[in-house]
């Protein structure tokens, strides 16, 4: 029951590759089709944090008007950036936090990259959804405290590429305990991934 | 000529042999060069295309650094952000004229072009070479590199993705493969360098270190693009000639380009030739020195034995002055000094063949050479004559001792002339006294008559040089006595002295007939047998003798003349001298004086009209045979 006392359902997530493989790193949201939507949850702060050049989550999901913060928890500077048509932003070279957080106004994925540091990505979706989360390692999310009624849902992963169109699913949620929902996401074709940091040591890219 | 063939063969063989060794060599060694040109010529252009595969790998790997630096560049990226064709096509322009390529493109990842250094105005439209976009995800950066046409003109061209971070496009740079590019790489390997492309029709050229006239040779010959890289094939350009490597270029499937790389074969062959012409050179001068050589050479051969065999000749004709003089030290010349020995003994034996001809006859000279020289004889028919010239001791009172000789000397020349004219031999000469041979050391059937013609001969002889006055005022006579009998005949004396003569009762005979030419005051005095032995002359029975030494009476008879040349009146006087021997002989003293009384008077007449005289005195005794005996010689 959710503090409102409407009723409410768990969501859960399960996203799969085309392989059956579970896949974290999914975005999953949930968004009501009734007209007049709820209030939104209160906005949270963002935060993407770059720990050992890696942002930190790879992704981020987040409610369009979020602020996030970018802290450099690192002690080498970095230069966040993306050119995303959704944020088109750039922290040059700093330490620590910036102060003024960015905020991501616009619905969409908004690649991260770290000027200096080619390997550095991340990703942030940024959704109009009430509800949203991001798969763990085993591939699955949860959603609590959904009120039942008609929604529509979308999963992303990057390998689906940062231009994915949404394919949008449709479902009718109700009071039940537990409500999985299985997505299989199709790599995106020809889409190239860029590894992640190399291994201290470790020669050069590859 | 004989040696002239000799010099021929000689020189034949020996130019024949190094025209043989030599054009042999120089077939071998052109071969070997050639081929070692050419195998040198296909190494250098396998060279070069390993040359050529790795500027276009090392251009590859250039543009491809270019492109990741410019890909991280964060200006370019902000430029790229702003989606603006206009600022995104300047600043493309720009980065191609910092890395100096010749053309640059952005693609998004729906393989639309953004902008195009080459097209400016193209934008939006799907990019021509999907292949090469192909290649890079084919990769595993993203990155290829492929030579690809551009509106015809080879390019190289990188493609590599646009990061930003993520991937949003691709980045093309690219250099043309052009004229400049095949004259680098000449530059570099030193091997003519085309590049072919399809083309309407067969091979386009598109590229080339060719000058102008080759170029257009070349567009004409390429017929084919070949597929893979094949064997080095021969070209001519502009009249040289040229080993061509194809080598196909990487590019995307079904453009079909390919690298034709060529080296000109005469050029490396230049060296060779050269070779070649010193090798003909060398090859005409060891001809020449060869023919003059071996001429030479030949020479002291073939003249020196031209000139024995020339000698020899006339020495076989009987010329035994000829000398061939040589000066060579060598086998011709101990031949020509042998030959010059040898000629010299043919002399010398030839003079004393020549003397002892002279000192014996030559008959009797020939038969001491033919035969090994032995003491000894044999016993055989032989007619000995012995000839003693009369008064002749008179004369030699009254001349000086040369002018004995000479008048004897003629006279005995003459005596030799007529025996040997009737095929008799001179034994010896005995002061005045000449001893000949009928029969020994050569015998012919009518020997016995050769020696009564001789006598007859040497008599007229006499006559004649008498008459002519060489011998004197006073007239010189001659006694011969010939008998027939057998005889020892053979060499007596020493070995190192002999003389070739005959021995016997029958040679004594002869001697004693000739003494006896005095008592009957002829000329000659002929034995019995010999009469019976040359039965062709008329004889005049002169007596019935007993000479010392010998036990049977012999009849002695004078040779009066050939039977032929009797005339009738000696043929009866002869008839008549016959009878009256016979009644002498039966001591009918009356009958054989009435018939003396006929003949011509003579000393023969004399002496029996005297003995007849004496007997009419003096009866003979009862065993008288009508013989008279002679005791002294």
């Amino acid at each position: 029951m959710s503090a409102t006392g409407v009723s409410a359902a768990e969501l859960v997530f399960r996203v799969e590759s085309a392989e059956g493989e579970p896949l974290a790193d999914a975005a999953v949201v949930a968004e009501p089709l009734a007209a007049g939507r709820p209030a939104p949850r209160a906005r949270e702060a963002g935060v993407v944090d770059q720990i050992d050049k890696t942002f930190v989550p790879h992704v981020a999901v987040i409610r369009s008007g979020t602020a996030v913060k970018f802290p450099n928890r690192d002690d080498i500077r970095h230069h966040v950036y993306s050119f995303s048509p959704a944020k088109t932003f750039e922290l040059p070279l700093y330490k620590g936090t910036p102060a003024e957080p960015v905020v991501f106004d616009q619905p969409g994925v908004v690649v991260l990259g770290c000027n200096i540091h080619d390997f550095m990505q991340g990703y942030i979706y940024v959704t109009d959804a009430p509800y949203y989360a991001v798969t763990g390692a085993d591939g699955g999310a949860r959603l609590s405290g959904v009120p039942a009624g008609r929604y529509r849902l979308h999963a992303w992963h990057p390998s689906q590429g940062a231009d994915a169109a949404p394919a949008w699913r449709e479902v009718e949620l109700d009071d039940t305990a537990e409500r999985v929902e299985r997505f299989v996401v199709e790599a995106a074709g020809g889409g190239l991934r860029l590894r992640r940091a190399p291994r201290p040591g470790a020669a050069g890219y590859r | 000529m004989r040696f002239r063939s000799f010099q021929a063969r000689l020189l034949s063989f020996f130019v024949g042999l190094l025209v043989v060794v030599q054009a042999g060599g120089f077939l071998i060694t052109n071969a070997a060069n050639s081929d070692y040109a050419r195998r040198q010529v296909i190494d250098s252009l396998r060279v070069t295309a390993g040359i050529f595969e790795r500027l276009l790998a090392d251009r590859n790997a250039s543009m491809l650094e270019a492109g990741r630096l410019l890909s991280g560049d964060f200006a370019f990226k902000t430029a790229y952000a702003t989606r603006e064709p206009g600022t995104i096509l300047s600043m493309l322009q720009n980065h191609r004229s910092r890395i100096g390529a010749d053309v640059m493109l952005l693609l998004g990842l729906d393989d639309r072009v953004l902008a195009d250094t080459l097209h400016p105005g193209r934008s939006g439209v799907a990019f021509d070479q999907p292949g090469l976009i192909d290649l890079a995800y084919a990769d595993a950066r993203g990155e290829a590199a492929a030579l690809v046409l551009v509106d015809g003109v080879p390019y190289q061209m990188a493609v590599l993705p646009l990061l930003i971070p993520h991937h949003d496009g691709w980045i093309l740079i690219g250099f043309r493969v052009d004229d400049g590019f095949a004259r680098a790489l000449q530059g570099l390997a030193a091997s003519e360098v085309s590049v072919l492309g399809p083309g309407a029709g067969g091979p386009r050229l598109l590229a080339s270190s060719l000058e102008t006239e080759r170029r257009r040779e070349l567009a004409a010959a390429a017929t084919v693009l070949p597929e893979e890289a094949s064997a080095p094939r021969v070209m001519a350009l502009g009249g040289e000639e040229y080993l061509s490597l194809s080598v196909p270029l990487p590019g995307i499937a079904g453009q079909g380009l390919s690298a034709l790389l060529q080296r000109s074969l005469d050029r490396a062959l230049a060296p060779f030739r050269r070779l070649q012409w010193v090798l003909l050179g060398l090859f005409l001068l060891g001809v020449l020195l060869s023919l003059v050589g071996g001429a030479a050479i030949a020479g002291t051969v073939s003249r020196p034995v031209w000139q024995l065999a020339r000698g020899a000749a006339r020495v076989a004709e009987g010329d035994y002055s000829q000398r061939v003089e040589l000066h060579q030290r060598d086998e011709v010349g101990e031949l020509a000094r042998s030959f010059n020995h040898m000629v010299a003994g043919l002399a010398e034996r030839d003079r004393v063949r020549n003397l002892l001809g002279k000192v014996v006859s030559p008959a009797i000279a020939e038969e001491l050479l033919s035969k090994e020289i032995e003491l000894g004889g044999e016993e055989r028919q032989a007619t000995v004559l012995f000839a003693d010239i009369r008064n002749f001791t008179t004369l030699s009172e009254t001349r000086a001792p040369r002018e004995i000789l000479d008048l004897l000397n003629t006279l005995l020349t003459r005596f030799s002339d007529v025996i040997e004219a009737h095929g008799g031999v001179i034994d010896k000469y005995i002061g005045d006294a000449v001893m000949a041979l009928f029969g020994a050391p050569l015998a012919h059937e009518d020997d016995p008559a050769r020696a009564v013609a001789a006598a007859l001969a040497l008599s007229g002889a006499v006559d004649e040089l008498n008459a002519a006055g060489v011998l004197g005022p006073q007239p010189v006579g001659v006694g011969m006595g010939i008998n027939t009998g057998l005889v020892v005949a053979g060499n007596m004396g020493s070995r190192q002295r002999l003389n070739y003569t005959v021995l016997g009762d029958g040679v004594n005979l002869a001697s004693r007939l000739e003494g006896l030419t005095r008592v009957y005051g002829v000329r000659v005095v002929v034995s019995d047998a010999t009469r019976r032995a040359a039965p062709g002359f008329a004889y005049r029975e002169l007596d019935w003798v007993r000479v010392k030494g010998r036990g049977q009476p012999e009849r002695v008879f004078e040779p009066v003349a050939p039977l032929e040349a009797l005339s009738p009146r000696r043929r009866t006087d002869l008839e008549t001298h016959a009878r009256a021997l016979a009644a002498y002989r039966g001591r009918d003293w009356g009958t054989a004086e009435a018939l003396l009384a006929d003949l011509p008077d003579d000393v023969v007449r004399r002496l029996y009209l005297e003995r007849i005289a004496a007997f009419r005195a003096e009866s003979p005794p009862a065993d008288w045979d009508g013989s008279v005996r002679f005791d002294h010689k």
